[in-house]
């Protein structure tokens, strides 16, 4: 062959200097906005906990408490075992993350909804539920519009009689005793059916007996440990015994992930021996300005006095109302838009229409709830239901959008599946369409929820007090929200110590509780795309 | 979506098919394939009558007209586009579910025209099973993929026995039967889709529709549900879609060969259309010179 012996002796080189100075630009341009975040998130914080006001061996005795064994079980777990290092952190996150709404729940038992009341409407919705089922499983037979009016009077009715019955009744048993049955228990029966996988009809039975007694033992513990039996009950039903029960159940559906209590086992240990050593020992810890008090006080003229607790409790309520409102609303609109609407020109006006909503400005949504609500129906100002109600219509757009998005991505073979079998539009939806949605649809309601969260403009707008002094306890009363507090601390209270100290407390405490929701969406979305 | 599958309560249980049971005629199938000669006419299930059918202004078939016999299994093979599926998704009206399409001409199921002003779409799907392309078992236990059909149709019974003898006729009893309440998803692709022709079957359909059930299953799962489709035609009429000749040739009674434009340009026996056509295009098409 001719080229056989012909032999190159270098390719050459060409030249990728602007393609390299193009990536590193990209990577300034993807970093540049999370690093900013970044630094001012840690000048926030470091002004709100003041770390550095610590006594030196405060942090050795947690870095050596904590800090070390975490690092070192956790790097462990993490190269030899990275799934059971994701179930202890998964263990951890939980019990960190619903710690905290039972810690809003427990507020809302305390100061907004009486035990008594909560106790007779979920009494009222079982007996409600018992009688739909009734019907539902008895009468098969029955027409349509019969078993819709039975059901509709059994729901009706027990919520006219039932709440008033109760309540009107001489005596009834302790706060924590109604709580334990009417929040600890339903709670107790799903989470001891889940951690009893596959022991038969007793072990579950037992499982859920343990749960109710670990709830029940709130109404010892609570007093013991000084929070009362309202509160400790609380956070044993939402917080600790889901967590121990998903630890229970994760284990035994998964046993080789057990290794992962041992990380759980020492963050926790670690921080109740890091909080009892510097106790003994008197080493002061950090003069934090997020702590027990700014969570549990009032606004007060002095910055060092001053709390959440009004804003944090009508956040809550605020974020109660947005969701029972915007999510039906939401998704009804979302289901009708992505199922039943015909592909035309009407369809397409609400549609483009929708898109511009979502990006209307806030204030502009805090003038329609003012004009709206307070001028022409003559609402007074400033209340949780006109706030909720403006919130609501503000993420309304964002709900629809992310809902479609979740009803677009089922696959149209799963209803052409339904409609083969002969099933109508809506027993596809209800059967096939729906349940194969809801998690992305409960992904794009929290992360709207998030956004609400954090809005202003619109509580100013439709006259909401800047600071309050007690809890909202009534759809009707004034509410105040803690990115509104914040703002009111940074403007008409603005001196030194409310500037930087206050208002970074309250920042981080509002980016704690957003953060967590976002995860708490985040876990679920991944959750159901491995599902898939 | 132009029809309305929302008339929820339409399940007309009132004219319940006589026929069935009146002609029960029996037809040696294998035979009369065998012999290549005119076949003895089976019970006629399904009749076309010149339908045409138009997505938007391009039409997609032209003037069908055919009669698939009862308890063998009919084949349409032809051409990627010529309209094979469509003709498939006339006998149920799937096609309303796709704004364009219009259908025109009759099409009768056991006697009765389903294009007809007072057929409900909703109430005719329940009689007639249908198994798609790629699996779509529902993201539902193996028991609920099988008993979604008699829930929604809300069938009296007992749901776990009907369940058993589906899965059975499936064959696929052996290899789910401990583990009923695991997701359908989990199952292979081939098990996938003997599970969906378990839950086609059983709310015991008139006619079995298969569009290229097949066509996305290795060679093992394959030949696996060629077994299943032939010991399924003792009981039910099925209609098959392929776009593999051999495989229409392997399992089939009667073969409809559709060519590009929507034609039916030949529709005879197997045995006849494959060893000896009429039509010198389905010659060229079964000996791989065109299409």
């Amino acid at each position: 062959m001719a080229t056989s012996d012909r032999v190159i002796e270098d390719f050459g080189h060409v030249s990728r200097t602007v393609g390299t100075v193009f990536r590193y630009l990209l990577l300034a341009a993807t970093l540049f906005g999370i690093v900013a975040l970044v630094i001012l998130l840690i000048y926030v914080a470091n002004d709100a906990i003041q770390p550095l006001t610590a006594d030196p061996r405060w942090h050795l005795t947690f870095f050596l408490t904590l800090v070390l064994p975490t690092l070192a079980v956790g790097g462990y777990l993490l190269r030899t075992d990275p799934d059971s290092f994701k179930f202890g952190a998964s263990v951890v996150g939980l019990l960190a993350v619903s710690t905290m709404f039972g810690g809003g729940a427990a507020m809302i038992f305390v100061d907004i909804v009486p035990p008594v009341v909560w106790f007779s409407y979920v009494l009222a919705l079982g007996i409600a539920l018992a009688g739909v089922v009734g019907i539902e499983r008895f009468d098969r037979q029955l027409p349509f519009l019969a078993r819709f009016a039975g059901a509709a009077a059994a729901i009706v009715g027990s919520f006219l009689l039932v709440p008033g019955l109760v309540q009107g009744l001489p005596i009834y048993p302790s706060n924590g005793v109604m709580l334990t049955a009417s929040l600890g228990a339903p709670v107790a029966f799903v989470v001891g059916r889940y951690a009893a996988v596959d022991a038969g009809r007793r072990g579950t039975a037992l499982a859920v007996l343990a749960a109710v007694a670990a709830v029940g033992a709130g109404q010892v513990l609570g007093p013991v440990l000084a929070i009362g039996a309202v509160p400790a009950t609380v956070l044993l039903s939402v917080a600790v015994v889901p967590t121990a029960g998903y630890a229970v159940g994760a284990t035994r559906r998964n046993p080789p992930v057990r290794p992962g209590l041992l990380l759980a086992a020492v963050i926790l240990g670690g921080a109740v021996v890091g909080a009892a050593a510097v106790e003994a020992l008197g080493f002061a810890g950090p003069q934090s300005w997020v702590d027990w008090g700014f969570l549990t006080s009032a606004h007060s003229g002095t910055a060092a006095d001053a709390g959440l607790y009004p804003a944090i409790g009508g956040s809550i309520l605020l974020m109660v109302t947005v969701a029972a409102l915007s999510f039906p609303l939401g998704v009804g609109a979302a289901v009708y838009l992505e199922e039943y609407a015909p592909d035309n020109r009407f369809t397409r006006f609400i549609d483009v229409n929708i898109s511009n909503l979502a990006g209307v400005p806030s204030v502009v949504y805090g003038l329609l709830g003012l004009g709206v609500f307070v001028t022409y129906l003559g609402q007074p100002t400033g209340t949780v239901l006109i706030g909720g109600a403006t919130l609501a219509l503000l993420i309304l757009p964002i709900v629809i959008i992310s809902a479609r998005e979740a009803l677009r991505s089922v696959p149209d073979a799963m209803r052409e599946a339904s409609y083969g079998m002969g099933a109508t539009r809506w027993q596809t939806i209800k059967n096939v369409v729906l349940p194969r949605a809801f998690p992305g649809i409960l992904t794009g309601t929290i992360l709207a929820l998030g956004r609400a969260i954090g809005e202003t403009a619109p509580l100013i707008m439709i006259g909401a007090p800047n600071v309050l002094f007690s809890l909202p306890t009534a759809l009707s009363s004034k509410v105040s929200a803690m990115p509104l507090q914040v703002y009111a601390w940074a403007s008409l209270f603005a001196s030194e110590p409310f500037y930087q100290a206050a208002v970074p407390a309250g920042v981080v405490v509002l980016l704690i509780v957003l953060l967590s929701m976002n995860s708490v969406a985040i876990v679920l979305r991944n959750k159901y795309q491995n599902q898939q | 979506m132009s029809d309305n599958p929302d008339q929820e309560y339409a399940t007309d249980e009132s004219t319940d098919d006589p026929t069935t049971d009146d002609m029960a005629i029996e037809t040696d199938v294998s035979e009369s394939v065998a012999s290549s000669g005119p076949t003895m006419a089976a019970n006629t299930v399904v009749r076309a009558q010149n339908v045409d059918v138009w997505y938007n202004d391009e039409q997609a078939l032209q003037d069908i007209s055919l009669e698939i016999p009862e308890n063998q299994v009919t084949a349409m093979i032809g051409p990627s586009g010529c309209g094979k599926s469509t003709f498939l998704r006339c006998i149920n009206r799937m096609n309303d579910l796709i704004d364009a399409a219009r259908v025109e001409g009759d099409l009768y199921l056991r006697g009765k025209n389903v294009y007809d002003d007072d057929v409900d779409p909703v109430a005719l799907r329940r009689r007639v099973g249908m198994v798609f392309q790629s699996p779509n078992p529902f993201p539902k236990s193996i028991y609920d993929n099988v008993a979604y059909g008699l829930k929604i149709q809300n069938k009296e019974g007992d749901y776990d026995e009907i369940v058993e003898e589906s899965l059975k006729r499936a064959a696929l009893w052996d290899e789910v039967n401990d583990r009923l309440d695991e997701s359908g998803l989990e199952l292979s692709g081939g098990q996938q889709q003997r599970l969906c022709i378990a839950r086609a079957i059983a709310p015991d359909p008139e006619v079995i529709l298969m569009d290229e059930p097949a066509s996305a299953l290795d060679p093992v799962a394959t030949s696996q549900i060629e077994d299943l489709i032939s010991e399924l035609a003792e009981e039910y009429t099925v209609v098959i879609v392929t776009h593999n000749m051999q495989q229409a040739a392997r399992i089939s009674n009667k073969t409809a060969v559709f060519l590009t434009g929507g034609e039916l340009v030949e529709f005879d026996d197997t045995e006849k259309i494959f060893e000896n056509p009429e039509s010198q295009r389905v010659e060229d098409y079964i000996t791989g010179k065109f299409g």
